[in-house]
């Protein structure tokens, strides 16, 4: 079970967050600070994994970016990198190679691949191919909506 | 005109300075206001997403939240998509404006667009609230049954949500799993693993009839491992290593306490659990759930081997992950497997050493797993070397370990001593406070050894008079307590020390700024009961004690004033200092378990009680929360042993046997007759077997002087205390309080008022007061003597006052109030009686009080929930209020009571006033 996941730059900065426990906005600031902290202190050859509090920290980093989750202390380690990789791999395809800059100007479509990945901290699909198809299919309806043209988000 | 989105961020992001990017913030959000005011329907979708992005910048954004309902009332997809990205973002702290959104998710569920059920399914399942689930729980349902499989696998997981939010809709889901697992896409099998894991947690006895699907799991788990290239789930070769973890996972769970079910497994997991693995991350994790799997299940032993020895494999590696799952898994194994484990005890050891923290931390748990009588010395040297070098925080676990090493696994006495100083030298500060504990209970248990634990300590001493406290009380008490020893042996041994210089240094250490407070009471004690030990050395240690009688710290000053006037009176003197009788090694696991015991009562108190507000997760999670109250209890547990270090519970028929043995000389034992008197005259007035308090009522001045001593008449064969963790050491009974051991009876007694001299009972505090009294012991006694003369005005209470606050339907409740002191702060103690004058018995019975807010109310669970018929016996709750500000007035209290009788609710409200109690 996935408590919450954050997506942060080398400098700290937070790009995405998602939370699947209700948490007032004063303790997911400090929550916020907390783990990225802890995460940006690690050494590179350190293990992706730290305990924190009665929970575990699962972060993985690519490029400048750091992906975290927070797990329960009994949930598969090294199945939680890989749902880390899953999404960044989705992501991935989905902007078409990814960076910073695309998850900062669109982070909707963002969540919205998030949604598909991960629903209450857990895994919805293991198939990329389904999830892209979805959200192919949003985005093909958004854009083919008659309110789009007035929208321009 | 607004601004988009795009435009926005992008300004946001030249903004140099925090303070620009505030200005064009409060302008845009001016802006949004604005437009929200003149209900702007076509900007709306904009507006919310850049408040969301506004959000996400840390500023505050409430005023967006109706909005995004507006949005998702709305047909049109692009406008609910938005609002409901909306509502995960600016709408969850606000349970109120999120329940609104209720309904038109119902709405959206049984919409025909597939994407718009699929939006609502998701945010029900990513924030719903209580109440929104259990609403639309139905619908949810419903959904599982879907035609697309995309929304099947949605449906999945928000049904995890609903149950785990509201446990008791399982039922609702118990039949759906099955359909879910035999499903065809992967996505909605996964859901249905999930959901079926989480169904097990909440409802375990389901676990036989889920058994059954263990056939069908393993075949599915086969066809996976055994597929072939699978393009859609190929992971660097893997087909879906997603699916098979999550089989395994739920394979550990059903097979576990299964011989039968498990043995199915073990065909496959030995074809999992021994492939190769190792360079791929992916196949790594499979191997890693497999060999998790193997270890918790009814596995045989050659499996197990192997699935230790592939977990050895990843300690050796170079993947600092690997060896962090290694470790982790290897505690599972240790109980049943500790053989196989020993050979790997090298590489665990090692790790120990490991450059990362999560690393470390794990080798500590698994190292003192492995540990046991044999590898003990070996064991706890590794972890003290590892003590200098490691971080703040992990030092405490280390000496924590150590700690529990040195009492659980210690070969002989002597290492015990040893390692002890040791791990005191090295970390003192770090150190629980119970070592002194253990010291006291090993020196006191081998006289042999106390002059070789006194001679080490005081050498150490020498070297360290101020920077390690805890070494330093600890060597003060083991100094103070075996001094004569320590004296009398250092000549036999042809190295003799000085009486004056032990004299010297705790002089040196009592006088030194560098040292705690804390520190210095133990100095006090060791100097007072040096006066009993060692002859002719009262005027210099007089001397000492005498400038402390004025010195800032009250208690260093109570203390100080105390034991002066003490030496006016020789015998007692002696009689209060000397030397701790031994524990019984037998009687502390009893005691352990009655503790145990009690301060699961205590904690089930604390439950109603006490409102969890630090914990920092999240409210929803019981196992943070439950561990925030463990902390509590200790926490109280540890505030009580501060009291009872004033303590001494004694048995009465051994107190005899205890004072002869403490008193050689003839006069002395006169005071002792006098002081058993006393005692026995208060006995026979208490008919309970509560522990009866004696205060001391004779007039003659040089024995005005109250005893605190509980007896206790049952079985409980010692006399306990210690100096317990120090703080409220010496401290007389003026303000001791009065303990029981056995029953948990015990009443604290307030400094202020003598109610404390009455005879305690209160179940409540009396087992809050738990641990401290398997600590406890004789000191407490002494120093109670002697003080608390002319501070309580003794027994004003004798009777303690009752009220009857309710008297109707047959239901009567009496309430007796005694004034009490916790922890020195006034507070009332009051059993509560119910009575049922009717035919029929009264069932659930549920008694609530509230109290005004400079009060605070503690209640234990009542001792039944029924009451009998026919006033044929009661029911008794104890509660005690607390004073948290000193207002001075009557006690007034809102009660409600609930009960069924035949059936029938009721329920009563009222307020009661005029108690007979000033407080």
């Amino acid at each position: 079970m996935i408590y919450f996941l954050l997506l942060a730059n080398k400098q700290g900065k937070i790009r995405l967050s998602k939370w699947y426990q209700n948490f007032t906005k004063k303790q997911k600031t400090k929550l916020q600070k907390e783990v990225v902290s802890l995460c940006l202190s690690r050494s590179q050859r350190s293990c992706n994994f730290i305990e924190w509090n009665d929970y575990k920290i699962i972060y993985r980093r690519y490029a400048s970016l750091y992906f975290m989750i927070c797990c329960d202390t009994e949930d598969n380690e090294l199945i939680g990198l890989e749902i880390i990789h899953h999404f960044v791999e989705i992501l991935d395809k989905y902007f078409g190679s990814v960076c910073e800059l695309d998850i900062i100007f669109n982070f909707q479509k963002a969540y919205n691949v998030l949604d598909e990945v991960i629903i209450d901290g857990k895994l919805q699909d293991s198939s990329k191919k389904s999830i892209l198809r979805s959200v192919g299919t949003q985005d093909f309806l958004i854009l083919n909506a008659p309110e789009t043209g007035t929208l321009n988000l | 005109m607004s601004l988009k989105l795009h435009d926005l961020i992008t300004k946001v992001r030249e903004s140099s300075t925090t303070s620009s990017t505030r200005e064009i913030i409060s302008q845009e959000c001016v802006q949004i206001r604005n437009a929200f005011r003149k209900e702007d329907t076509k900007n709306r979708p904009r507006n919310i997403s850049k408040l969301i992005y506004i959000d996400f910048l840390g500023f505050p954004t409430d005023f967006g939240q109706v909005e995004c309902l507006k949005l998702i009332a709305q047909p049109s997809y692009v406008c609910k998509r938005i609002g409901y990205l909306g509502l995960s973002v600016l709408l969850t702290e606000n349970e109120e404006v999120l329940f609104m959104s209720t309904n038109i998710i119902r709405s959206d569920l049984a919409s025909e667009n597939k994407f718009i059920v699929a939006l609502a399914l998701s945010s029900l399942g990513n924030i719903g609230s209580v109440e929104m689930l259990r609403d639309l729980a139905p619908e949810v349902e419903k959904l599982l049954k879907s035609q697309a499989a995309y929304i099947r696998k949605k449906a999945a997981l928000t049904a995890i949500r609903t149950i785990r939010f509201v446990p008791e809709t399982v039922d609702r889901f118990v039949g759906c799993v099955k359909s879910l697992l035999s499903d065809k896409n992967h996505g909605v099998v996964l859901g249905g693993l999930q959901l079926l894991v989480e169904i097990l947690k909440i409802e375990p006895k389901t676990i036989s009839e889920f058994r059954k699907l263990v056939p069908g799991l393993l075949r599915m788990l086969k066809s996976l491992v055994d597929a072939g290239y699978a393009p859609e789930y190929d992971f660097e070769g893997v087909t879906d290593p997603f699916l098979q973890v999550y089989i395994l996972k739920l394979l550990r769970i059903l097979g576990q306490d299964s011989k039968k079910y498990s043995n199915q497994m073990i065909d496959i997991l030995t074809q999992v659990g021994t492939s190769s693995g190792l360079n791929k991350n992916v196949e790594n994790c499979i191997l890693y759930e497999s060999v998790s799997t193997i270890l918790t299940i009814d596995s045989p032993n050659r499996l197990r081997v192997t699935a230790i020895n592939t977990l050895s494999k990843f300690l050796t590696g170079k993947d600092n992950n690997m060896k962090y799952v290694a470790l982790n898994t290897l505690l599972k194994g240790v109980n049943k497997d500790s053989k196989s484990l020993k050979r790997h005890r090298k590489v665990i050891v090692k790790c120990l050493r490991d450059k990362d923290i999560s690393i470390r931390r794990r080798a500590l748990d698994l190292v003192f797993g492995i540990m046991n009588k044999k590898n003990v010395k070996e064991l706890t040297q590794e972890l003290l070397d590892c003590l200098p070098k490691a971080e703040h925080d992990f030092r405490f676990d280390i000496t924590a370990k150590v700690c529990t090493a040195i009492e659980r696994f210690s070969p002989d006495d002597q290492w015990q001593i040893d390692t002890l100083v040791q791990v005191l030298t090295i970390g003192g500060q770090y150190i629980r406070d119970d070592v002194i504990a253990i010291m006291t209970h090993v020196t006191g248990r081998n006289r042999g050894l106390q002059y070789y634990a006194s001679k080490k300590l005081y050498n150490s001493l020498l070297d360290d008079r101020y920077r390690n406290q805890k070494f330093i009380q600890v060597a003060a008490w083991v100094i103070g307590e075996f001094g004569d020893i320590l004296l009398k042996k250092s000549i036999e041994e042809n190295e003799p020390i000085d009486p004056s210089q032990i004299i010297d240094l705790c002089q040196i250490i009592i006088t030194s700024s560098r040292n705690e407070d804390l520190t210095k009471y133990f100095v006090l004690n060791t100097l007072i009961k040096l006066s009993t030990r060692i002859e002719g050395y009262n005027e210099p240690i007089k001397e000492i004690i005498k400038p402390f009688m004025k010195h800032v710290n009250i208690e260093i000053q109570q203390r100080a004033c105390e034991y002066f006037r003490l030496f006016e009176d020789k015998e007692l003197l002696v009689f209060s200092f000397d030397r701790i009788p031994v524990k019984d090694d037998n009687l502390e696991t009893q005691k352990i378990e009655e503790i145990e015991e009690n301060s699961n009562q205590n904690r089930n108190t604390n439950t109603k009680v006490q409102e969890n507000s630090n914990n920092q997760l999240s409210p929803n999670n019981n196992n943070n929360q439950n561990k925030n109250k463990q902390e509590e209890n200790e926490l109280n547990l540890m505030g009580s042993n501060i009291n009872i270090s004033q303590n001494q519970t004694q048995e009465s028929s051994s107190i005899e046997n205890l004072l002869q043995l403490d008193f050689s000389n003839n006069n002395n034992q006169n005071v002792n007759k006098q002081t058993t008197n006393t005692q026995n005259q208060q006995s026979n007035q208490s008919t309970e077997d509560f522990l009866s308090d004696i205060f001391g009522t004779n007039n003659n001045p040089n024995r005005s002087v109250n005893n605190t001593q509980n007896i206790q008449n049952n079985n409980i064969q010692n006399v306990m205390d210690l100096l317990g963790t120090g703080k409220g050491n010496g401290t007389g009974m003026g303000r001791g309080n009065g303990f029981g051991m056995g029953k948990g009876n015990g009443t604290g007694m307030g400094r202020g008022n003598g109610a404390g001299m009455e005879r305690g009972n209160g179940t409540g505090m009396g087992r809050g007061n738990g641990t401290g009294m398997g600590r406890g012991n004789g000191t407490g006694m002494g120093r109670g003597n002697g003080i608390g003369m002319g501070r309580g005005n003794v027994n004003s209470q004798k009777k303690n006052p009752s009220a009857v606050i309710y008297n109707q339907d047959g239901l009567k409740i009496q309430m007796n109030f005694k004034l009490v002191s916790v922890n020195g702060t006034p507070a009332a103690m009051i059993q509560s009686t119910f009575t049922n004058s009717t035919q029929t018995q009264m069932t659930g019975l549920f008694f609530q009080v509230a109290v005004p807010k400079h009060l605070q109310v503690q209640m234990a669970p009542p001792s039944s929930k029924i009451i009998p018929p026919n006033n044929n016996g009661k029911v008794t709750q104890t509660f005690r209020i607390i004073k948290k500000q000193n207002i001075k007035t009557k006690l007034t209290m809102m009660t409600r009571i609930q009960f069924k009788i035949n059936g029938m609710p009721i329920s009563k409200q009222q307020e009661v006033k005029n108690l007979p109690l000033i407080f």
